[in-house]
């Protein structure tokens, strides 16, 4: 029953912060609070993704040892490894980390944002009409810009038509959701019919666009996605006290006093320019969206949305991922996107056939 | 002059709408015979329909064209009428057999026929319609378990999941063997151009079941549409009727991808089109199903033969662009769930 | 065991809520059309009526969560959509019918929530916030139960979390809408009588109820609606007629006073004769 003998609690003569948190002062103005779960979880996964690099680094036609892996990161070791791990392995590590964890964030945000976790920027048909424009200016039926760009201006083209034609967020977005799927379908008929049209050859040198790989990627392009994640990254942290918000209904989060469309354009606006750039690099390989927050949600218990554990699960499956297509069937190589999709298969099929309470995210 | 066509849908008499479609269908129909790529005018076509053609101009009417137009009659209809039943079992008028990944499956069962070195049409019929069930039981499956049939978004999520995976394994597939990969690229974007009547003759003893099926279960499965238990008291039993139509349309997917390949949105537009003509019922959209499917499906085509001469537009391509935005108007009418 | 228990919390001010010639619709169906209402302060105010009357479409205009077609929602003298959202979040808390809250979360972690509007990107966590919610899990009764995850709470546990919740945000106003629909009767009764309890430390309540009698015994201003405007509002005792039931519900009853309470109850409910 309800106490009837209520009064003020006793005035605490510290400020404590709340379970697992941990209190951060600084002067008068500023009490910021951080999870201490998150920052071992985050720290973990930090080494785990260091480590593995060192191998990823060594493995491949010539292998090297771990300790010449570190000591050409040093400046040491012999020309012919410094020249296989920096200018060989290294880029292509970078890229991987980079649009690994690019999709991962991504899709984190946009299944939070739907509360779906089949929700992805991928299974949306996003990546769909980057790989149509990529295509399409690889068999030269457009303006000669290189795929990268091309993909990018596909995503961003994709995102405006779906908003657009959705007529704004409406209830929970799944305008949005559904238009995006449609124009993704009609895509990746386009796709199909620009590939039907052209010779075999030209048809191959766009396999890697329609499937996603990492080899002999625009170095520019990287360059720009490590930028964009970097300022991603702290949009996700200035915001993520709106972010988490989104999990509620929207009666209540206009009630707490928040703009529930302004966090929605946001979140959507970080989605797309990820996505987008992502797609730009690496050509579609959504399922890394799918499964990396995944992890990241395994690995944590629910205090907020792991958005930053879920850029590193996503970096760490795409690392991992290109390591496996690069080395199990060597010299032939498997493309990234393709043995996501063999990973990330079985777990789909898993989330879609088991009985769940958690259907919803 | 037609009265009838002013009254709200359901009110409509089926058979007065019925027989204008069968008009409309012959009239797309003798189109279809007389348009097409290449050199010859529908003048001159229509003369060698009726006899007065050169033995080249009759090749083109009679025999390119015609197959054409029959392979076109055949996938609108089995496609048309698989849409409205996969609508009326997932109770979602969402449910289309290329969005929901049954397409899909069908396309990497039949890349994995191609990839084993099959070739014989009846194999890679068969094969194409196993695929389709797979893909039917996985998302319908999916959908029911998680109590998804309530909401329509969802179901169509899992879908696009699911054909995001099975395309990225087919592409899997055909990286190992090149010969595949360079027939099932003509193959995937869908089209009824340069199939032949072989593989449709393959097909028909498959359709057979699949109509006897349908017909089974036209009389329960318009009474599933209120809701299981309400079927349930009514003394049908929907898992059994569910079963038998997931068959029925795997069968017909199957069927008309093994012979069109993925043909998207048919499904989508044609049971929309006949929802709107003559109200919801199912025993009454799933008549008007097979006229308004063909149709459909052979005008677009006559259209995909006239936009982009003298080269053709795949009909895959055609569809998706007719049937995306039918997709958003149905997400729009607010009234989703209420199939 | 009095209301005079409570100490008055230093930073509660009273805040007023009004709506004038308030039209509100959904799509292109009018809802409520030029309706102006005052809430009265300190008051408990129940919202009755029968199904489609607009009573959740009007908490949802005071609250600011549905925009006006026209007119003008007035909290403390100032239009509501001109004050920053976070502002109003701090005067006016609403518990809608729709609560969806993420999974695994803790009924601490729920509460914290409320406290959103008065934090912000450097302030995340200051005295005042550990002190509301320590308030709020007492008000709510809620101490013991602080570290459960709100999914393994019964009904009534967890409409209390939710309240909780309202209250850690320190508004001197709270609207809920349907607050006690699909609980058994021991746990509305648990929900209305810490409505009665935050309505005794001064705070203004309006909630959206079916139940007629209970509407009665726990408020002391009554709201009755049909199809978008008000029939008639007062205290319970003075408007609470046969003529009014009938009227809004379309059935024949007797009143009564309760013989413990004195408040209306309703007896011999029966079809209208036509």
């Amino acid at each position: 029953m309800i106490n009837q003998s209520l009064s003020m609690p006793d005035t605490p003569t510290s400020n404590t912060s709340p379970n697992g948190y941990r209190l951060v002062s600084i002067g008068q103005h500023a009490q910021i609070l951080i999870e201490k779960e998150a920052i071992v979880r985050n720290t973990w996964l930090l080494l785990v993704l260091f480590f593995a690099s060192i191998i990823t680094l060594g493995s491949g036609t010539m292998a090297i040892s771990p300790k010449e892996v570190v000591d050409v990161l040093l400046g040491q070791g012999d020309t012919m490894n410094q020249f296989v791990v920096k200018d060989l392995r290294l880029p292509r590590l970078l890229a991987a980390i980079y649009t690994g964890a690019a999709f991962s964030l991504a899709g984190c945000l946009m299944q939070t944002m739907a509360r779906n976790r089949l929700a992805t920027p991928g299974i949306i048909g996003i990546d769909n009409a980057a790989m149509a424009f990529a295509v399409s200016s690889i068999v030269g039926m457009s303006v000669s810009l290189a795929p990268s760009f091309m993909a990018l201006a596909g995503a961003a083209t994709a995102t405006a038509l779906a908003f657009g034609l959705a007529g704004g967020s409406g209830t929970r977005g799944y305008r949005f959701i559904v238009a995006g799927i449609g124009i993704g379908a009609i895509a990746g008929a386009v796709t199909q019919l620009l590939l039907s049209q052209v010779s075999i050859d030209v048809a191959n040198s766009a396999y890697p666009w329609t499937v996603g790989s990492l080899s002999a990627r625009d170095p520019f392009m990287v360059n720009t996605l490590s930028i964009g994640i970097a300022i991603c990254v702290i949009g996700c942290l200035l915001f993520s006290r709106q972010f988490a918000l989104l999990p509620f209904s929207d009666q209540v989060i206009t009630g707490l006093g928040a703009n529930i469309k302004h966090i929605r354009i946001l979140a959507l606006i970080l989605c797309i320019t990820l996505t987008g750039l992502a797609v730009a690099v690496a050509g579609p390989v959504g399922l890394v969206a799918l499964v990396g927050p995944e992890i990241a949600r395994v690995l944590s218990r629910y205090r907020g949305i792991p958005l930053i554990s879920s850029a590193l699960t996503g970096a760490l499956v795409m690392m991992l991922s290109d390591l496996f297509g690069r080395t199990v069937l060597s010299p032939i190589e498997l493309p990234v996107g393709i043995v996501t999709a063999v990973i990330g298969g079985p777990y789909l099929i898993w989330i879609l056939v088991r009985r769940s309470s958690r259907s919803s995210l | 002059m037609q009265s009838w066509f002013l009254k709200s849908p359901a009110q409509r008499p089926l058979f007065a709408v019925l027989v204008s479609a069968l008009f409309v269908l012959a009239l797309c129909c003798l189109l279809s015979l007389l348009f097409g790529a290449g050199g010859l005018t529908p003048q001159a076509s229509l003369q060698t329909l009726f006899g007065n053609g050169s033995p080249d101009d009759e090749f083109t009417v009679f025999h390119l064209r015609s197959t054409r137009t029959l392979i076109g009659l055949f996938v609108g209809l089995t496609l048309g009428i698989a849409g409205a039943l996969m609508q009326a079992v997932a109770r979602n008028p969402l449910a289309e057999p290329g969005l929901l990944g049954v397409s899909a499956g069908s396309s990497f069962a039949v890349a994995m026929a191609l990839v084993m070195g099959a070739s014989t049409a009846t194999l890679t019929v068969g094969i194409a319609q196993l695929g389709a069930l797979i893909g039917c039981i996985c998302v319908l499956g999916a959908a029911r378990m998680q109590g998804q049939h309530n909401d329509p978004i969802r179901l169509v999520l899992a879908g696009a999941a699911l054909s995001s995976l099975l395309l990225a394994m087919t592409s899997l597939i055909l990286l190992f063997d090149q010969r595949a990969a360079d027939e099932i690229r003509f193959w995937v974007t869908g089209s009824v151009a340069g199939r032949d009547t072989h593989t449709l003759m393959s097909v028909l003893p498959s359709m057979l079941v699949a109509a006897a099926c349908v017909l089974y279960t036209a009389k329960p499965l318009a009474s599933l549409a209120l809701g299981e238990r309400v079927a349930i008291g009514l003394g049908h039993k929907p898992r059994r009727i569910r079963g038998i139509i997931i068959i029925a349309v795997a069968l017909l997917v199957g069927g008309a991808t093994a012979i069109a390949g993925p043909v998207a949105f048919i499904g989508l537009v044609v049971p929309f089109a006949a929802r709107a003509l003559v109200g919801p019922d199912i025993r009454r959209t799933l008549w008007l199903c097979l006229p308004l499917g063909p149709i459909i499906v052979i005008s677009a085509d006559i259209i995909s033969r006239l936009v982009a001469q003298p080269t053709e537009m795949p009909l895959g391509v055609l569809t998706a662009i007719v049937g995306a935005p039918v997709l958003l108007l149905i997400v729009r009418s607010r009234r989703l769930p209420t199939l | 065991m009095t209301a005079t228990a409570f100490k008055q919390k230093p930073n509660t001010f009273s805040a007023s809520l009004s709506a004038d010639k308030l039209s509100l619709k959904h799509g292109k169906i009018s809802i409520i059309d030029q309706l102006n209402v005052t809430l009265p302060e300190g008051q408990v105010t129940a919202i009755v009526g029968p199904n489609g009357c607009g009573k959740s479409t009007l908490l949802n205009g005071l609250s600011r969560v549905h925009t006006p077609s026209s007119g003008v929602v007035m909290l403390d003298g100032k239009d509501i959509h001109s004050l920053p959202s976070k502002e109003v979040a701090r005067r006016l808390a609403l518990l809608p019918q729709d609560t969806l809250a993420p999974d695994g979360i803790t009924i601490e972690e729920l509460i914290r929530f409320g406290r959103h509007p008065h934090q912000s990107l450097l302030r995340q966590w200051a005295m005042d916030d550990q002190e509301a919610i320590k308030y709020a899990l007492q008000a709510a009764d809620l101490e013991g139960l602080k570290d459960r995850l709100l999914d393994t709470l019964s009904g009534g546990q967890r409409q209390r979390a939710w309240i909780a919740m309202s209250i850690a945000q320190e508004t001197p106003l709270l609207l809920l809408d349907e607050p006690t629909s699909a609980l058994d009767l021991g746990h509305q009764i648990e929900v209305f009588e810490l409505i009665r309890n935050l309505s005794r430390q001064g705070k203004t309540l309006a909630m959206v109820v079916h139940d007629l009698p209970s509407a009665c015994r726990y408020s002391d201003h009554i709201i009755a609606m049909k199809e978008g405007e008000i029939l008639t509002q007062g205290s319970p005792k003075d408007i609470m007629t046969k003529e009014l039931v009938r009227e809004l519900y379309g059935v024949d009853c007797d009143l009564m006073p309760d013989p413990m309470t004195g408040s209306p109850i309703l007896i011999n409910i029966r079809r209208l004769k036509s």
